[in-house]
């Protein structure tokens, strides 16, 4: 139990995947704008990375390992991945509209995020079990929306402002304040390696 | 011709230089960018990848239906990088090491697709391998630039050899992940006020 | 050779079994979408302003596909662009007249009484959360922009007085500017509207005249000299009826604070002189 735990602590904060593993570092420029939309491309991204990442540790190790195809890894990922997106996004309009709504036009731009990608190879890379792919991608996707949040949330308030000199609004502002944050989760790493 | 062709090289280099532009596949130009050896790697790596899917793309683009388009030039993509992740592994093994998940994820990596999207389905052969070439060097470039600084001021070594003097103690937090944001951020800035300088000219 | 065949042939499989899976979840989940959704889509703007109320211009569509919402619910389209979409859905469409933003505030620095000096961060939310904001009023103009910088047609500017000023060929009535105030300080009203009362105090005359010397102290001179009966007094404060009112002009005569005034927003030659 205390292992889950652990893991959870490292994939959430130690070693965010966002701030210190540098996936998904796109949509942290992209869609932090403004919370609402932080907010759906966070859910989506919990629901995809979850689901792509057990998807694709079982493919690999009932297909791929036994055929020793290993070496197809990246090619068969990427098309679980593409193909799981895609079936999301038509079963979610049918069966749950409003959700599609708020998520939808997020699920396209997933597709290519890293950081679905990276946390189903490093859970392979890690000689994780099949709880425990789950349960770190689950980890690693809540802390890489956690971070969307918080940027979305302190953008705001930085726009409000109007101090930003000119030259570092938009993107280098957004990247100096991420690197603010990944110091103050860097400063978690006692808890947990 | 050759003046399109030219013209389409070296926009990549400048005037749409990806990674320091728009801030597309800054996730592995952050991650590689502690050692210029690493950043080398990673970035002749990429110049292969956006070469071949976009000639490949370009050569296809007529036959692709639209709507599998996407489908279609991913796996193109990943196919080439899996050779790539196959010669690197056959040749260069300890580089193969340290690149670790960044070489497949190179699949990923906005850039590559988004060429292929804007540019590579629309154009011919030799114009979307001009413009792959430039947009892959042009990744080179910023990655070179961000890992040159990152290794200097942080181990104050160049590829290796030391360029400060013996007694500099190194600025750890420049090779932390949190440094690399931050010199990102500021190099952005930088480039945005040259460039203003540039325009007013 | 044998190797090859295994990759070819597992990879084809994948590949064959995702196809498959998308191909019926197409069908099983399919969801039919009204081909003139896009089409409205493409007739409106696209500047996804949200002034109708609803998320962006493609949700619009659905709902004026669906007849939620009248096919020119859309503010800022032209009106040769309402006219396709009705005729897109087979509507009659009423005419509607353009409205524009108006600043319902002429207390300037000048005219206005501050309680403090504030020097916080300039945007007019964050003033109106630091007691209230600097003004005496609670119900004037914080001057600060926030309403110019939400307006995305540049038909926004800051007057030199410290309020801001609309400019009625670039405002759409898109109402950013109402819904971003955290006073509600602008207003749409139609374009041809002649008189307006241009404050927003509701407070008593007797407190309006102490923090402010151009506000509505409700005395009600202008509901009396009225010909067509188009003034009203609302809360303590004018409001002026665009459909009754002419124009003539006699109740900004009489308004002892001046602030009944001709829809450009000057005052009256009458009282330039006398000030």
């Amino acid at each position: 139990m205390q292992d889950y735990l652990l893991l959870i602590i490292a994939a959430m904060f130690v070693n965010n995947i966002v701030l210190i593993l540098f996936l998904g570092n796109c949509p942290l420029v992209g869609v932090t704008s403004s919370m609402e939309s932080a907010f759906g491309m966070g859910a989506a991204v919990v629901f995809v990375t979850t689901l792509a990442g057990t998807a694709c540790w079982i493919v690999q190790r009932f297909a791929l390992e036994p055929l020793a195809l290993e070496y197809l890894q990246t090619l068969v990922f990427i098309l679980i991945i593409a193909s799981l997106v895609q079936f999301v996004e038509i079963v979610l309009q049918k069966v749950a509209p409003p959700l599609y709504r708020t998520l939808g036009i997020f699920l396209p731009l997933i597709t290519t995020n890293c950081m679905v990608f990276g946390a189903a190879i490093l859970s392979i890379k890690r000689d994780y079990t099949f709880l425990q792919t789950l349960v770190f991608c689950l980890a690693a996707a809540v802390g890489f929306a956690l971070v969307l949040v918080f940027m979305a949330g302190l953008r705001e308030r930085m726009e409000v402002s109007g101090r930003i000199p000119a030259a570092l609004q938009g993107v280098p502002i957004t990247m100096i304040t991420a690197g603010m944050m990944g110091l103050s989760f860097a400063g978690l790493l006692g808890m947990a390696h | 011709m050759a003046a399109r062709i030219v013209q389409e090289f070296t926009k990549g280099l400048w005037k749409e230089i990806a990674p320091l532009r728009f801030a597309l596949g800054i996730c592995s130009a952050l991650a590689v960018s502690t050692r210029v050896d690493n950043a080398l790697g990673l970035g002749i790596a990429v110049v292969f990848v956006t070469c071949m899917s976009n000639v490949l793309i370009s050569l296809v683009r007529n036959l692709v239906p639209d709507k599998v388009r996407i489908a279609v030039f991913i796996s193109i993509i990943a196919t080439a990088v899996v050779i790539v992740e196959l010669v690197m592994q056959a040749y260069f093994y300890p580089l193969f090491l340290v690149l670790g998940i960044w070489i497949p994820l190179i699949v990923v990596n906005c850039i590559v697709l988004g060429r292929a999207e804007a540019f590579a389905r629309k154009n011919p052969v030799a114009l979307s391998l001009a413009d792959g070439l430039g947009m892959g060097l042009g990744f080179t470039l910023s990655l070179l630039v961000i890992a040159s600084i990152r290794e200097v001021l942080g181990s104050g070594s160049w590829l290796g050899i030391a360029v400060l003097p013996d007694g500099y103690p190194g600025f750890g937090f420049l090779l932390r992940p949190p440094g690399a944001f931050v010199i990102f951020g500021v190099l952005l800035a930088a480039m945005n006020v040259v460039s203003k300088r540039l325009e007013k000219r | 050779m044998e190797s090859v065949l295994t990759a070819v042939l597992t990879l084809g499989a994948l590949a064959f079994a995702a196809g498959l899976l998308l191909s019926v979840a197409a069908k099983v989940f399919y969801v039919p979408v009204d081909p003139r959704v896009g089409q409205i889509g493409d007739l409106l703007p696209g500047a996804n302003c949200g002034g109708c109320g609803f998320a962006g211009c493609l949700d619009l569509a659905g709902a004026i596909v669906s007849g939620q919402t009248p096919p020119n619910a859309c503010r800022c389209a032209s009106e040769e662009a309402n006219r396709r979409i009705a005729a897109l859905i087979g509507a009659v469409l009423k005419e509607r007249e353009r409205e524009v933003a108006c600043i319902f505030c002429k207390g300037d620095a000048a005219h206005a009484r501050l309680r403090f000096r504030y020097l916080g961060i300039a945007d007019c939310r964050a003033a109106e959360l630091v007691a209230g904001g600097d003004k005496a009023c609670a119900y004037g103009c914080l001057g600060l922009g926030t309403c110019v910088n939400a307006c995305i047609f540049g038909a926004l500017r800051m007057g030199e007085d410290g309020l801001p000023v609309v400019n009625p060929d670039r405002c759409t009535a898109c109402g950013a500017c109402v819904r971003i105030c955290p006073r509600r300080i602008p207003r749409l009203v139609p374009v041809s509207q002649k008189a307006i009362a241009f404050c927003s105090s509701h407070d008593p005359g007797k407190v309006v005249k102490e923090v402010c010397t151009v506000g509505c102290i409700a005395c009600g001179l202008c509901k009396k000299v009225c010909p067509e009966n188009a003034i009203e007094i609302v809360s303590l404060l004018a409001v002026v009826d665009p459909a009754k009112c002419t124009g003539c002009g006699k109740c900004f005569e009489k308004c002892p604070t001046g602030i009944i005034r001709p829809a450009s927003g000057e005052a009256p030659a009458r009282r330039q002189a006398a000030a």
